[in-house]
């Protein structure tokens, strides 16, 4: 995924403009962990929808896979996102009511063919590759956090996506459960060589990336990979 | 193929799920369409009974009464050609005389008046008579030496109930000490009226019940014709009447319950006015627990974006979901609607006059189910808008 000099504006109410994200550049490969920091309010959600596929740049070029993001209309940007990017949240956000299986099937229901049609056994292998193939069939408000966001990594990786994208995974978590979770996302995302992106202000967490990038006042600069605080 | 076995088990995943809030917002619409295909099926059967009623008093859409009118009587025999020639020039299938009389008959009880309708084998059809016992007139039945009869339920009853199939007589109180046969009952027009009965034209002249034939004293001849005939048949039959009988007026009247326009329009109308306040009502109902249900959903909605889900799919998933229930509550809501109108208390307060009930409408149960449908699609649609609009990240955090 690329971005070329990259900027959204809102129009406020009172008609003025708001700058949220200026000039941004970044280019992400495969197998890539990439770290972007910031404090709240400083764009990260806005640069989450953009390189989520959920949001247009209001001037600049995205790239995604080396198609032009801008030229896709939603429902094709919809299916690309759904084939190619897994989302991993600080609430978790796993469907009330569905088991951690159902839960992990999900994204597999807007997949076609094998992918669809496989869906059980491809849900049940992704939740054994994040050790919780016996809590398949638990509910969600019967798991720890930990286990959640587990089943949440499982989910966001059922579907072999070549983006991943942590919005403050371990926010939600202790440091010790933040940690493992962390290097489980880390582990799993570099054997499915995808790119895996996390957007925190953890610096534990970006501390386990190999690139990092600030994001202040809407503009986007290398930073040094900050050294973790010891547990 | 993969789209809609997806969009499918999705859905089903969301009524196991939700099965409370759906069976809630089912109870809804089911009372809903219950109601309207209730009111919509009773006022058919009330229809129904009204038509009867209407047709055994003026006849079948289009009876046309024939008389003719002047300072003295005219000729029976002429008028009797002429009214015969009217039934050969415009091909005429049914018809009858129709006068009324009243005469005694010798009841177990004690002699008893009733009131006679002195008519031809056609009345029975012009009318729509149901018989509840034996038949109506057949042509031979004039040949009969004893005078066929056939009676009301109340005549019937006076007379001791006795099987038809052993012919039974009854005497008729007079001078001529005639006895007559009861061949069939007809129901009572309305609950206590008082012992009447039907005889031939013909059997009435022999024994002296009418005197004069078809021009005795408030006599009619009745003639059952296509609607869209009447009116030229009217005008035809009346110049040709008062053609042959100069110095004359002929009149020539619709008397069946169609002859100034539907009667029933005001009544479907009022009926369409209740159907369509209740179906307003089921439907705010729907759309009020279809948006809670969304804004409850905002959060689930926006996962499933960011899973890949497209604008068409969460809106035809939610609209879906809407119109899948409602058809569902459609098809509770008619069942309970056949129930309330077959229930045979309901049948006999309302479709009085009727011996046989009709079947449940069709159009009733239709137009339960297509408003069931329709219901949904409305109360789906602005939910499923609202679904479509929702920012995924903003609903992700919500």
């Amino acid at each position: 995924m690329s971005l070329t000099g990259v900027t959204r504006t809102v129009r406020l109410p009172d008609d003025q403009e708001l700058h949220i994200l200026r000039g941004v550049d970044l280019a992400v490969h495969a197998g890539d962990h990439t770290a972007v920091i910031g404090r709240s309010g400083c764009g990260k959600s806005t640069l989450l929808n953009l390189l989520g596929l959920l949001d247009l740049p209001t001037s600049g070029e995205l790239r995604f896979q080396g198609t032009p993001v801008g030229q896709l209309r939603g429902n094709e940007r919809a299916v690309l996102r759904g084939s190619s990017v897994g989302f991993v949240f600080q609430q978790f956000n796993l469907l009330p009511g569905r088991s951690a299986l159902e839960n992990v099937i999900t994204p597999l229901l807007y997949a076609r063919g094998a992918q669809f049609w496989r869906r059980r056994e491809l849900a049940m292998d992704m939740l054994d590759r994040v050790g919780l193939a016996q809590r398949a069939d638990t509910l969600p408000n019967m798991l720890s956090g930990g286990e959640q966001q587990r089943v949440a990594i499982a989910r966001a990786l059922v579907r072999g996506p070549r983006l991943i994208l942590a919005d403050e995974p371990t926010g939600a978590l202790d440091v010790d459960t933040g940690q493992a979770v962390m290097a489980l996302l880390d582990t799993v995302a570099t054997e499915s060589g995808a790119a895996l992106i996390t957007i925190t202000h953890d610096v534990n967490v970006a501390a386990l990336a190999r690139a990092c990038y600030r994001l202040e006042a809407g503009v986007l600069t290398t930073a040094a990979i900050p050294a973790g605080v010891p547990a | 193929m993969t789209g809609v076995v997806s969009a499918l088990v999705e859905a089903w995943q969301e009524l196991r799920i939700n099965k409370t809030r759906i069976l809630l917002a089912l109870v809804g619409v089911a009372l809903s369409v219950a109601a309207l295909t209730s009111v919509v099926g009773v006022g058919d059967l009330a229809r129904e009974g009204f038509k009867a009623d209407s047709e055994r008093n003026g006849g079948r859409s289009a009876t046309l009464a024939i008389g003719v009118y002047g300072p003295s009587q005219p000729d029976p025999q002429k008028l009797e050609g002429a009214y015969r020639g009217i039934i050969e020039r415009y091909g005429i299938t049914y018809f009858s005389h129709a006068a009324q009389a009243q005469l005694s008959f010798q009841f177990p009880r004690g002699v008893q008046p009733v009131q006679l309708q002195v008519v031809d084998p056609g009345y029975g059809v012009i009318h729509r008579l149901d018989l509840s016992q034996g038949g109506w007139f057949a042509a031979n039945d004039e040949e009969r030496l004893a005078p066929a009869l056939v009676v009301s339920e109340s005549f019937y009853n006076a007379a001791g109930r006795p099987n038809l199939a052993t012919s039974p007589k009854i005497a008729m109180a007079g001078d001529q000490k005639t006895t007559a046969v009861i061949i069939g009952v007809v129901p009572d027009p309305y609950p206590e009226s008082p012992p009447s009965a039907y005889m031939l034209t013909g059997a009435a002249e022999r024994s002296g019940v009418t005197a004069g034939g078809a021009a005795g004293p408030g006599q009619q001849f009745k003639i059952w014709v296509q609607d869209e005939q009447a009116a030229a048949l009217k005008a035809a039959i009346t110049s040709d009447l008062e053609q042959q009988f100069p110095g004359m007026q002929a009149a020539v009247d619709r008397s069946d319950y169609a002859s100034y326009g539907d009667p029933f329009a005001p009544v479907q109308l009022a009926v369409g006015g209740v159907a369509g306040l209740v179906l307003l009502l089921g439907a705010v109902g729907m759309l009020n627990i279809s948006m809670v249900t969304v804004r409850y959903r905002v959060r689930e909605i926006g996962i499933r974006r960011s899973f890949g889900a497209t604008s068409r799919r969460i809106f035809v998933g939610v609209m879906m979901e809407s119109v899948v229930a409602t058809a569902v509550a459609g098809v509770v809501g008619v069942m309970i609607a056949v129930a309330v109108v077959k229930n045979p208390w309901i049948e006999s307060k309302v479709g009085r006059g009727l011996t046989e009930y009709p079947p449940f409408p069709v159009d009733a149960a239709l137009l339960g189910l297509g408003a069931a449908v329709l219901v949904g699609a409305l109360a789906g649609a602005i939910p499923a808008v609202v679904a479509v609009r929702v920012k995924v990240i903003d609903a992700i955090r919500f």
